[in-house]
């Protein structure tokens, strides 16, 4: 067999794995995340300190892309399901609860200095560990499976809301909580009004992909200068192309899905990069897989109270996954909180990792039953 | 009317943005000045198309009016953000200069271009040499130097006044989709053009450094040699590993393309290499040696071309120091018009010794008066060297390229669009002069 026929082997086999709809290690996370790590000053040093600061523009982007797709997809899901909504809204607020008071008791105990308010940080790792990316459902396949895909689509909206307060407690130099929030709505609106005049009169596909790219880096960019979220700027902004007059959130999806891909890739790689191993964040780690686990569950357990067809049991652990959400919002923390956000970020990260490795276990035995 | 409401949007969201209380974040303001450059740049670039006038003019006067020296509303942190952008735009648009230079279909034109362009240089050069011997004294830089400190002094100044700017032409040429006999003489003429006086600019300054007094070491010869030489090299290598990229995985080439070229900008900076020149060759390699099957080379360039170079002539703009105009304008403005007059009078001399048509010649001279970032470079390494007269040398150059840098491209459309050039790239077939009789197969 040709080198060709030997590398596509494993390829298949791992296509054979996601098409049975088990969670193939193949996940971005398991990839991306690891390959920072290696890459980054704590390992090979490729990615230089210098090279990190760098890339924080590239954070920023990502994290008004990301916001945006959350935008575009709950003002299209949200109103259409209204139960699911409130259904993952619980979720949401059920582990930002469980996560955020465990953290808080345990940063009490531990006696932890911090530069920042302890609540500040538990609740940042509440609302990393509410995200969810519940593994994609066929069109027409498992129910359950479909319900738990929407469920994870729509819970990121309240934590973003909450992350847009937190990033204003978090960063001394911002406005307080409720201000930096109201900052990134008004930046948010503003840059989508601007983005909605102009992508449907654009001249070609080329300039529209200027206006788009400009529209997501000054979102990023404005909310991030103002010292507020460029999560929940882009959220609003992908909202507001979705009820507005017009294509605005088709044209922009568009070139959004060019740029996902390598965002993503760099956003997580980023992540890794930015791991700084100290003792602070190997407690946060254990008890932000801990309780995320059981805010899962126990968030699940009673989401589906509210979610016909699907098991008590079972919406808990499909949405164990944690997908990109939480890692951009840890980040977009240590922009504002370097040092408390360093420990986050390890925190996070690798609790991504686990939890995604974690999944391989869990969802198939769901699906199996 | 959706657009100057789009732009007056724009602008007065990144005005309340920078100027509000909230302004004193730890984050570098780079993806805002990029978000407010991509978008009102680009609007002031199709808002100025609609005079006749390049867009490049729009991104650049964007830059001007918003920059530091005039609007702030790019604050100065925002303009040093925006220069990071300027290593990979400088890579890219080397890239597609280099993609564009094709040796097969250009060697039947060989000959007439190296005539015309040697001539055109010497005739430029000498000329502007003897200008500036002759006005030195009104000059205002070292008026009291003689003999050879005045003969260096002049030299490296004449080689300054002369440089050209690739990355303009390239740009315009790309922005313009253009092809055809003015924008292939032009590319090849700025860029060989440039080569010669940056190895003229050596010679001179190992000249300036023994008259006046210094150790004169072989250590700026060694590295402009290294600089040239080893660039092509790397950028062939690079170029090599891109076209086998392209031919045996051709995925996410957006991606890739710009990958590729922060990696050759990084290691231009790293190994002390020029990125433009290691771009050119890696282009040259991909398009000669290993050309890429069907369009997704093309395609992955138009997506991400665009959005580079709004955000890098935006970015020029905001840092041309039009206060230095202030400063030394009347004198900048002379001698602004006396280059262009012998650019203009060498071209037509070289284009007749060439035997090319008087109208080739009469269209490539406006392609030569941009000047940008290589006349920028000389005159930085000028000034530190040599600080006592380098100074006010560099207060004249930064003015001129003012001024050429906001004349050079409108110049050049306009010599593209009268020989009809413009958006035939995309057109299939042997590039061609439109209503004008002549024999081009010269060319």
């Amino acid at each position: 067999m040709t080198l060709r026929g030997e590398l596509r082997r494993p390829m298949l086999a791992l296509q054979r794995r996601a098409a049975l709809g088990l969670r193939p290690f193949t996940a971005p996370v398991t990839i991306f995340i690891p390959l920072g790590i290696s890459l980054g000053p704590w390992g090979l040093g490729i990615i230089s300190p210098q090279t990190l600061a760098h890339l924080d523009v590239v954070v920023t982007l990502a994290l008004a892309t990301l916001g945006v797709f959350i935008g575009v997809a709950g003002a299209r899901q949200a109103p259409a399901m209204p139960r699911l909504f409130a259904a993952a809204s619980l979720e949401g607020v059920i582990t930002i609860g469980v996560v955020a008071g465990a953290a808080t008791l345990l940063l009490g105990t531990w006696g932890v200095p911090l530069d920042l308010p302890a609540v500040a940080v538990a609740l940042t790792l509440g609302v990393c560990a509410s995200a969810s990316a519940a593994p994609a459902a066929e069109q027409g396949g498992d129910p359950e499976h479909e319900i738990a895909s929407r469920v994870a689509d729509l819970d990121d909206v309240l934590p973003i809301v909450l992350g847009g307060l937190v990033i204003g407690i978090a960063n001394p130099a911002a406005p307080v909580g409720p201000v930096a929030a109201a900052l990134a709505i008004l930046v948010g609106l503003g840059t989508a009004v601007c983005g909605w005049l102009l992508f449907e009169r654009a001249e070609g596909s080329a300039e529209r992909a200027v206006f788009v790219l400009g529209c997501l880096a000054l979102l990023g960019g404005a909310a991030a200068f103002a010292g507020s979220s460029p999560l929940l700027a882009g959220m609003v902004a992908g909202w507001f192309w979705v009820i507005a007059p017009g294509e605005s959130d088709k044209l922009v999806g568009g070139d959004l899905a060019r740029l996902e891909h390598p965002l993503v890739v760099l956003l997580l790689i980023t992540a890794g990069a930015s791991v700084r191993p100290d003792l602070l964040g190997v407690w946060l780690f254990v008890a932000y897989v801990t309780f995320r686990l059981s805010g899962k569950l126990i968030g699940g357990w009673a989401a589906s109270r509210l979610a016909p067809d699907v098991a008590p049991s079972n919406l808990g652990a499909y949405l164990i996954p944690p997908g990109v959400i939480g890692i951009a919002f840890a980040l977009n923390f240590a922009q504002v909180a370097p040092t408390a956000g360093g420990s986050v970020v390890f925190a996070v990260a690798l609790g991504a990792v686990l939890c995604e490795l974690l999944t391989l276990a869990v969802v198939p035995a769901v699906r199996r039953a | 009317m959706r657009r100057p409401l789009a732009l007056a949007l724009a602008v007065a969201l990144t005005w309340l943005v920078v100027s509000g209380p909230a302004g004193v974040g730890a984050l570098r303001p780079t993806a805002l000045a990029i978000g407010f450059a991509l978008i009102a740049a680009a609007l002031a670039g199709s808002l100025v198309k609609r005079f006749g006038l390049p867009r490049v003019t729009g991104y650049l006067l964007f830059g001007v009016v918003c920059g530091p020296y005039v609007g702030n509303i790019i604050t100065t942190p925002m303009a040093r953000e925006l220069q990071l952008i300027n290593g990979l735009a400088v890579v890219l648009i080397a890239f597609i200069a280099g993609l564009e230079i094709n040796f097969a279909r250009l060697r039947p034109q060989m000959h007439a271009m190296v005539r015309f362009g040697s001539i055109t240089l010497l005739l430029l050069y000498a000329g502007l040499f003897v200008f500036i011997w002759l006005a030195w004294p009104w000059l205002g830089i070292a008026p009291a130097l003689v003999g050879l400190q005045k003969l260096a002094a002049a030299g490296l100044l004449a080689a300054v006044v002369a440089s050209f700017s690739p990355t303009v032409t390239i740009a315009l040429i790309a922005e313009s989709r253009a092809s055809g006999p003015v924008s292939q003489m032009t590319l090849t003429l700025v860029i060989l053009g440039d080569l010669i006086l940056i190895l003229l600019f050596a010679l001179l300054m190992q000249l300036g450094r023994f008259a006046f007094g210094g150790s004169g070491d072989v250590g700026l010869f060694e590295s402009v040699s290294w600089e040239i030489f080893g660039s092509f090299a790397f950028g062939a290598a690079a170029g090599g590993i891109f076209a086998l990229y392209l031919r045996h995985v051709g995925r996410e080439l957006t991606v890739a393309l710009i990958a590729f070229c922060a990696v050759v900008a990084t290691a231009g900076r790293t190994w002390h290499l020029e990125p433009l020149l290691a771009a050119l060759a890696a282009g040259l390699v991909v398009e000669n040696i290993a050309p890429p099957r069907g369009d997704m080379l093309k395609d992955a360039i138009e997506r991400s071309a665009l959005p580079v170079l709004v955000v890098f002539f935006a970015a020029a703009g905001a840092s041309l120091q039009i206060n230095a105009l202030a400063v030394i304008g009347i004198v900048a403005l002379a001698v602004s018009v006396v280059r262009l007059l012998l650019i203009r009078s060498a071209t037509f001399a070289a284009g007749r010794y060439a035997g090319l048509p008087p109208a080739l010649a009469g269209w490539v001279w406006m392609g030569l008066v941009s000047q940008a970032g290589v006349t920028l470079g000389l005159t930085l390494i000028i000034a530190g060297e040599f600080p006592t007269w380098g100074s006010q040398l560099q207060t004249l150059s930064v003015a001129l390229i003012a001024i050429h840098e906001l004349v050079g491209p409108v110049l050049f459309r306009s010599a593209l669009v009268r020989a009809g050039e413009v958006g035939r790239m995309d057109t299939l077939g042997p590039p061609a002069l439109e209503g004008v009789p002549l024999d081009t197969s010269d060319l």
